[in-house]
């Protein structure tokens, strides 16, 4: 079943958010002195181009990806492309689901992957009624996660020490 | 850093500490203690890094049982003397508290 946002609204849905962004950009650059006017445009054209490929990857890379999990068995049902029931219900729990795996890439690999998939697996077992709650919990717990894991991930690189070339 | 024993983390600890040789996985968890799984997890992490509580992949094939890996947690056996400790130390939480978190679902 398809999503019942189809490509053209995420797309105008899309466009003022990118607008924002490179405007924000620019005038921030303005406020800025001349050495440092870069950085507010490298960061919002990061920003927005994270924004245009983020929200809605390109049809083939998402069905190519649905088409693989279900092939591995991981799937969960959840995802846009292997959920197995119908209704709009399901539609904002698989845009949810997408943006828990937006989420986990904020985070240090290895954690990231460990959250995702443990969320992936609570939630394919969760009554689909208390999905959505779920997910919210999930993402409002998120930014606390984020900053604890990296800080973790600091710690341990700093154990490590630095890398060698070579 | 030591742990603090907020009201959630002292009902995962209750409910691990229950049957301390039991496994369990985030959903039974999130069910005994009414705090939603978004909540419980930061705090199984937590005490994961403080030693408390160790977890594994559940060994299964997802495609056979038609759903994916759990992880299973419990308390380590440090970590078992450590939690009754603290918890006989903590104050215990109030029943205000506790309506507040299952209203709430857990986020209170």
């Amino acid at each position: 079943m398809m999503p019942s946002i189809d490509r053209e609204e995420r797309r105008k849905k899309r466009a003022p958010v990118i607008g924002f962004i490179v405007t924000a950009a620019l005038l921030v650059s303005v406020l800025l002195p001349a050495s440092w006017q870069w950085l507010p445009i490298a960061v919002g054209t990061s920003a927005a181009i994270a924004v245009g490929v983020t929200i809605d990857p390109p049809v083939g890379r998402r069905r190519r990806s649905g088409i693989r999990e279900r092939r591995r068995g991981r799937s969960s049902g959840l995802s846009a492309h292997s959920r197995d029931d119908a209704g709009e219900a399901v539609d904002v729990a698989a845009h949810r689901w997408r943006t828990l795996a937006i989420v986990s890439r904020l985070m240090p690999r290895q954690p990231g992957r460990r959250w995702l998939a443990e969320a992936e697996s609570l939630l394919s077992e969760i009554p689909a009624f208390q999905r959505a709650a779920a997910i919210r919990s999930y993402l409002r717990s998120a930014p606390h996660l984020i900053v604890m894991m990296w800080a973790r991930e600091v710690q341990r690189r700093a154990r490590l020490g630095p890398r060698r070339p070579g | 850093m030591a742990l603090r024993l907020t009201v959630q983390v002292q009902l995962i600890v209750q409910a691990l500490l229950r049957d301390p040789a039991r496994e369990m996985y985030g959903l039974e968890l999130s069910e005994e203690t009414g705090l939603q799984p978004g909540t419980a997890y930061p705090i199984l992490l937590r005490l994961e890094h403080e030693g408390w509580v160790s977890s594994r992949w559940e060994d299964i094939d997802p495609r056979a049982e038609k759903r994916p890996a759990r992880r299973y947690y419990r308390l380590t056996a440090g970590g078992a003397v450590q939690a009754s400790a603290a918890l006989s130390g903590a104050r215990r939480p109030k029943g205000t508290a506790l309506r507040r978190l299952a209203e709430g679902g857990g986020t209170a």
